[in-house]
């Protein structure tokens, strides 16, 4: 029932002649935290696109919920309940914070009072309130993806992809996005799937984590289990000594 | 959306409707009253065309077709079918709006802008031949003539005429065409219809990831765009009363209004106003030029693209965006 949640079933997605991903399978349970591991290039940024729709997979199956969502679209697969955010932050300029939130209310059928009223609230929660009628543009990075987890809650998500949450963010604020990210899954019950560099912000976070490493899954596990495997540490230990 | 807008658009829409109610009141004589009636109509055919270049941020360049359709479509179905063109122009809407869906289709296959631009432009080339070739019907290069004027309306004792002579005639139809599409668009636009269009513009991918139909919106925006556009052009036909293919879909016209919406601001609502009036009049005051203007156009592009890329509608912000930013500036310090 619970391994029903998100299945990825020999996925491959493929640029010309070059793999992404190769033959992933692996699947996420339902109110669990995952970790997505893998040095630069390894197909971590792949394989959030083509759960959330943005690639075509070449070959291989995505199924959401049980249902196959393997060729909808990304406007769909947000509609059965899968968010993302994006590691390059795309806020929507000319708009301001609460218009940007008010993007993902409006479109599935709010008024714009309504969705006013409801943006409000994520833009609360994600403590953006000061800055609510200020363009998008001026936001700072941290402020943007804060701006882009207040915009994916808006979709009502299940599932929540996100993409490189503190890459950018200065240190000192990194903490505060993790508590609002645990409070996702302690009282929004949302299962959240996480591609980050940073080990100490993923062991603190994840319970469970993959593995890649050229497109490929090497190991699956506990997030513990998984820091602690051979390959991971060969790999990783370099980027805990460069952010120490 | 403010920096779209501005901070009250309703209430600049009511001082554009003040202004145009007054002109009939002023001693003005018809030559300038044609140039007003030009540039309302062309305010309109910015304005429609600014909604997928600069609003929806997809760099159409051949609107000017849809401005032939419609046109065309009014001028030849009036004349053949001798249906007034009080409904015809709608017509030439709804043709226009037609073809704005069908030219939609293969653009929302595209990323690559300067590919949407390449097909847009070529299609515009494509409805000039047409239009030229098809002799029989529309008389080509020659010129179609014979277009009717509007009929005339009684409002209570008074008779209102168009057509030639009829300078407060044509005036009053552009002016209640300015500003019923100016008003019905920027109510489409507050709406979540603006919202979405703007959030395609600044992210595509972004918008599409919570749950923006892309493909919808945007044969929606094509559509408007290309019904607002072809109207504009089926009141053009019936007040200059002679269409040539070039002279609607060539690339002087082109020209004229891309710089109308570059100079007045691509992707402000009010912007294509601006630039519509300013190069309206500036047009008949260089009219001694002759093909000359072209080239000031074009270095008027040149210049505002790299001086004011906003365009005039954007200088006006920047004066009233300040006291709002210190305004917000006691709360960030709390």
């Amino acid at each position: 029932m619970a391994a029903d949640f998100l299945r990825v079933e020999q996925l491959t997605v493929a640029f010309g002649g070059i793999f992404a991903l190769k033959d992933v399978s692996l699947s996420i349970d339902e109110g669990r935290t995952t970790a997505i591991l893998g040095p630069n290039g390894a197909g971590k940024t792949t394989l959030f696109n083509a759960i959330s729709g943005a690639v075509r997979p070449t070959a291989g199956k995505i199924r959401f919920l049980g249902e196959d969502v393997s060729t909808k679209s990304p406007s769909s697969r947000c509609h059965s309940g899968i968010a993302r955010t994006f590691q390059i932050t795309q806020p929507f300029g000319s708009l301001s914070v609460i218009e940007n939130v008010m993007v993902a209310l409006a479109t599935k059928g709010a008024s714009m009072a309504e969705a006013r009223r409801e943006a409000a609230t994520y833009v609360e929660f994600v403590g953006l309130s000061a800055k609510a009628e200020d363009p998008a543009r001026v936001l700072s990075t941290g402020q943007r993806k804060r701006l882009e987890l207040a915009r994916a809650l808006a979709t009502h998500p299940r599932l929540l992809l996100l993409d490189e949450v503190t890459g950018g963010v200065d240190r000192p604020s990194i903490p505060e996005l993790l508590s609002l990210i645990r409070r996702l899954r302690e009282e929004r019950r949302i299962t959240i799937v996480v591609v980050e560099h940073n080990m100490e912000v993923l062991l603190d976070l994840a319970d469970d984590a993959v593995f890649l490493n050229r497109g490929e899954v090497v190991v699956t596990g506990g997030m513990q289990e998984v820091a602690g495997h051979e390959a991971v540490r060969s790999i990783y230990l370099g980027d805990i000594d460069a952010a120490a | 959306m403010l920096e779209v807008f501005g901070g009250h658009p309703y209430r600049a829409i009511l001082v554009w409707t003040l202004m145009l109610l007054v002109v009939p009141f002023l001693p003005l004589d018809d030559y300038v009253l044609h140039i007003l009636t030009l540039f309302l109509i062309f305010a309109v055919f910015a304005t429609g065309w600014n909604l997928t270049l600069g609003i929806l941020g997809l760099k159409t360049l051949g609107h000017h077709a849809f401005f032939a359709i419609g046109a065309y479509a009014s001028a030849l179905v009036s004349h053949y079918f001798g249906i007034s063109p009080w409904i015809t122009i709608w017509l030439g809407a709804i043709i226009a709006a037609i073809a704005g869906i069908v030219i939609g289709f293969p653009i929302l296959r595209i990323r690559s802008m300067p590919h949407v631009a390449i097909v847009t432009l070529a299609f515009a080339e494509i409805v000039r031949l047409v239009l030229s070739n098809l002799k029989e019907i529309t008389r080509g290069e020659l010129g179609f003539w014979g277009i009717p004027p509007f009929d005339p309306i009684s409002i209570g004792g008074t008779t209102i005429q168009f057509g030639l002579g009829n300078a407060f005639g044509s005036f009053a139809v552009a002016a209640v065409m300015f500003v019923g599409v100016h008003l019905l668009l920027l109510m489409l636009l507050k709406s979540r219809s603006g919202l979405t269009f703007l959030a395609i513009r600044d992210g595509e991918a972004a918008a599409e990831s919570l749950g923006v139909k892309l493909a919808a919106w945007k044969l929606f925006a094509f559509g408007v765009s290309a019904a607002i556009v072809g109207l504009s052009g089926a009141v053009y036909a019936h007040y200059v009363l002679i269409l040539t293919p070039s002279s609607v879909a060539g690339p002087d016209m082109l020209i004229s209004l891309l710089a109308m919406i570059i100079v007045g601001g691509v992707g402000r609502f009010f912007g294509p106003i601006y630039g519509a009036l300013l190069l309206t009049v500036s047009s008949e005051l260089l009219r001694d030029f002759g093909d000359y203007r072209m080239l000031l156009y074009g270095a008027l592009i040149v210049v505002f693209v790299f001086v004011a890329p906003t365009g005039i509608a954007g200088l006006k912000p920047a004066s009233w965006r300040k006291p709002r930013e210190s305004a917000s500036q006691p709360a960030e310090a709390t």
